[in-house]
């Protein structure tokens, strides 16, 4: 499976943040968009999630040898802040996306089953989500969206604020995640890119670059991504 | 001085003149014409610059004129004030106002954005900004109200002298009342702010006015010479009390305590959490609430039962008030047979008036605000929820909630106007019950779609859930001024009700319409 952009551009008045970017996304791997703030990431995002209309190109999807346009039930979005429907408990929330998905999914597991997967305790369970804390709205929001099996899985640093041992989970299942769809993770902190991704993709000058580690230790690794976005114009 | 003067108008211009350009920018067909780097053309800002001075002129004495008119120059010919009495009157408005206005309308204790960024963020010398400002506010009021003051105290019978005495008057107000609160700090480091304050401060403002209007109303009023007297001690005690603004050394510390107040609630993000907070209280913490439906109607229902105290409580709260007042307007009919036939005729031709009723009455705007921050704000960040089979599903579904919500108090005010026709004395065509009833009930599902409609098309929130779009805000206004304009109309019941109807359906088909081919476009967060 490849996910592919193609000639997208996306302007904001005169300011163009997606210069006709071209690049294409392969199945099994975690791919860590790194760039400067303002670089246009979440931008990116809200393009490939339908949020945002490009100002021209498209993406599609080569699923066993056949291309075809991208569909919104390819993508799962998981943003930096969760949002998740406060008004009803984190099973009700769950009960409702199965029904919404039910012929979508397969192998289909028990709510309860669900919760463990994310270690979401039982006490917890029938709580509200305006109750919950930051980390479990977070882990709710990825659960639901890794339920809905999408094909490229949008992650905007989604890491950030979670304390050590929700993120710890979370990585875990992320890595459990990749052999069936194409991860983009964007973040701004290197040494969670360099730990949890396989590539890493620069959105640099409003462009899409892989740096190629070939070669490199981590430290040069690290200073290569940091020449490559202090280049000038990034300052 | 003078730099502190400098520094603190081009900081006041520079932030207004923003404001002014981000207003324009806010207002559809006009944002278009404003170029991108808009904060930066120099063209636009001599521009907004000309409107900010134009209002600070046409402010300093449009706002007099409209107090002089309204506080004083409508009362007076309205409280039948016998001849010969009016300079006495006028002056004991003077007095009683001018007093509400010292501790309403201080300049010196009002937390405001300029003086937070001023003071607080760029650390000017507090003393000098307060001063340099204060005596500027003092000259505006002193050129507004000797224009005002002469025109109105002549038309009123004072003499020239007198009525020059009026704006010294009203600065020495000022300058007491902001010299015994800078004592008051000094000694017990007290602020003028905070809730409770203003509580206090209002009730005051209410038992003086009751002074103001309601003793001359009985006759009585300050004596003129006394008022004369009045005056002069207090232009007297002024200047004496500028001696202590001058003199006050702890402006620093004093605003900080009413700034960083004030300030917190003022910050847009604040103010968001404050609003999500308040939201969230709106959701009701019942365990017991369960549904047995399933997808979007399993949905649909949590949401109704778990905001069921904003929705239905309120719908039910103003069903009784409606009911209990058709039941006091039937209890006259009965109790007072000669008001029947007025009642009666009032019933027959008021019907244009119960479009702003229930314009009022309705509860769109709060059903669309709960819907998009407990519930859309989250789910429209997945895919799911924006597919146009979903989009328009969830929309049947709502209209048909709200619109449930909306009938119930406009059943009660159709039924009671029915009612209270029939008590009233009746009408020759039976068909007419049937139009009130039906017509109230119409524009109460107009309403519904018409709220729900345009919360489908603009989609006016962001993602931190502010109100930001320009269209749906005119919108609002123009549908406020339509059915502010309806009251003014007379129209027989019959004639009125049948178009009310027509136009009601004819207004729903088309918007449903334009819904299922538009909302799965424009449903979607605010960028």
């Amino acid at each position: 499976m490849k996910f592919t952009i193609e000639h997208v551009s996306k302007s904001f008045e005169k300011k163009q943040v997606l210069k006709d970017i071209d690049f294409t996304f392969e199945n099994g791997k975690i791919y860590g968009l790194l760039g400067r703030n303002g670089a246009g990431k979440t931008t990116l995002f809200n393009c490939i999630n339908g949020d945002i209309k490009t100002d021209g190109g498209k993406f599609s999807l080569e699923v066993d040898g056949t291309v075809r346009k991208t569909e919104p039930q390819d993508i799962g979005y998981v943003l930096s802040t969760p949002t998740v429907p406060e008004f009803l408990t984190g099973r009700e929330f769950l009960k409702f996306f199965l029904d919404i998905h039910e012929d979508r999914i397969e192998n289909k597991k028990t709510i309860d089953e669900y919760f463990e997967y994310v270690s979401i305790a039982p006490e917890d369970r029938d709580k509200l989500l305006k109750d919950y804390s930051h980390g479990m709205k977070n882990k709710m929001q990825m659960l639901v969206n890794i339920i809905a099996e999408p094909r490229v899985l949008l992650l905007d640093e989604p890491l950030t604020s979670l304390d050590v041992v929700v993120a710890e989970e979370m990585k875990q299942v992320l890595r459990s995640l990749k052999k069936d769809c194409i991860t983009i993770f964007s973040t701004h902190i290197m040494d969670l890119a360099l730990d949890l991704c396989d590539e890493i993709v620069l959105l640099n000058h409003g462009v899409l670059e892989v740096v190629d580690k070939s070669d490199l230790d981590s430290r040069e690794f690290k200073e290569k991504i940091i020449t490559a976005l202090r280049e000038d114009g990034n300052e | 001085m003078s730099k502190t003067l400098r520094l603190s108008f081009s900081l006041k211009n520079t932030y207004r003149v923003n404001s002014i350009i981000y207003a324009l920018k806010q207002i559809p067909l006009i944002k278009k014409l404003i170029p991108g780097k808009a904060y930066q053309s120099r063209g636009l800002k001599v521009f907004a610059n000309v409107l900010f001075w134009i209002w600070e002129v046409l402010s300093t004495f449009l706002w007099k004129l409209v107090y002089f008119l309204l506080m004083f120059f409508l009362p007076m010919s309205f409280l039948g004030i016998s001849e010969g009495t009016e300079p006495a009157a006028f002056l004991h408005l003077l007095l009683i106002l001018s007093a509400i206005g010292a501790f309403l309308n201080t300049y010196m204790f009002d937390p405001t954005k300029d003086k937070y960024y001023a003071m607080i963020l760029l650390g000017m010398n507090a003393k000098e900004y307060t001063l340099v400002n204060y005596f500027y506010e003092i000259i505006r009021l002193l050129l507004g109200f000797t224009a005002f003051g002469l025109l109105f105290g002549l038309l009123a019978g004072l003499k020239v002298w007198e009525c020059l005495l009026i704006p010294l008057f009203v600065a020495g107000v000022k300058f007491i009342y902001a010299a015994v609160e800078l004592v008051r700090y000094e000694k017990n480091r007290k602020v003028v702010s905070g809730i409770s304050q203003n509580v206090a401060r209002l009730i005051l403002a209410g038992v003086l006015l009751l002074f103001a209007y309601g003793l001359p109303a009985l006759g009585i009023m300050i004596p003129r010479t006394i008022s004369i007297g009045i005056m002069g001690a207090v232009i007297f005690a002024g200047i004496l009390s500028w001696w202590k603004i001058f003199a006050f050394t702890q402006y620093h510390a004093m605003y900080k305590e009413i700034l960083f107040g004030a300030m917190v609630l003022m910050d847009p993000s604040a103010q968001r959490e404050i609003q999500q907070k308040q939201e969230r209280k709106n959701i009701s913490a019942d365990t017991g609430i369960s549904s047995n439906k399933k997808g979007f109607e399993y949905l649909n229902e949590l949401f109704i039962k778990r905001h069921r105290k904003i929705l239905w409580t309120s719908a039910i709260r103003i069903a009784v008030i409606a009911a209990l007042v058709f039941a006091g307007l039937l209890v006259v009919t009965v109790a007072m047979p000669e008001e029947k036939a007025e009642l009666n005729e009032l019933v027959m031709t008021f019907l244009p008036y119960f479009v702003f009723i229930m314009y009022v009455l309705n509860r769109g705007t709060q059903f669309t605000r709960a819907l998009f921050v407990n519930c859309d704000h989250s789910l429209l960040t997945y895919s799911f929820y924006k597919q146009p089979k979903m989009i328009l599903k969830l929309f049947r579904i709502r209209l048909w909630e709200l619109i449930k919500v909306n009938l119930l108090p406009a059943g009660v005010v159709g039924g009671g106007l029915a009612l209270l026709l029939f008590a009233s004395g009746g009408t020759a065509n039976p068909l007419n019950y049937v139009i009130i009833i039906v017509s109230v009930m119409c524009m109460s599902i107009f309403f519904s779609v018409h709220y729900l409609m345009l919360y489908y098309l603009l989609q006016p929130y962001n993602a931190g859930t502010e109100l930001k779009s320009g269209t749906y805000g005119i919108i609002m206004w123009v549908t406020y001024i339509a059915c502010f304009v309806m009251m003014k109309l007379r129209l027989p019941t019959f004639v009125f009700g049948l178009c009310t109807i027509a136009f009601c359906i004819l207004y729903s088909v088309v918007a449903c319409a334009l819904v299922y081919k538009v909302a799965p476009k424009t449903f979607r967060i605010r960028s």
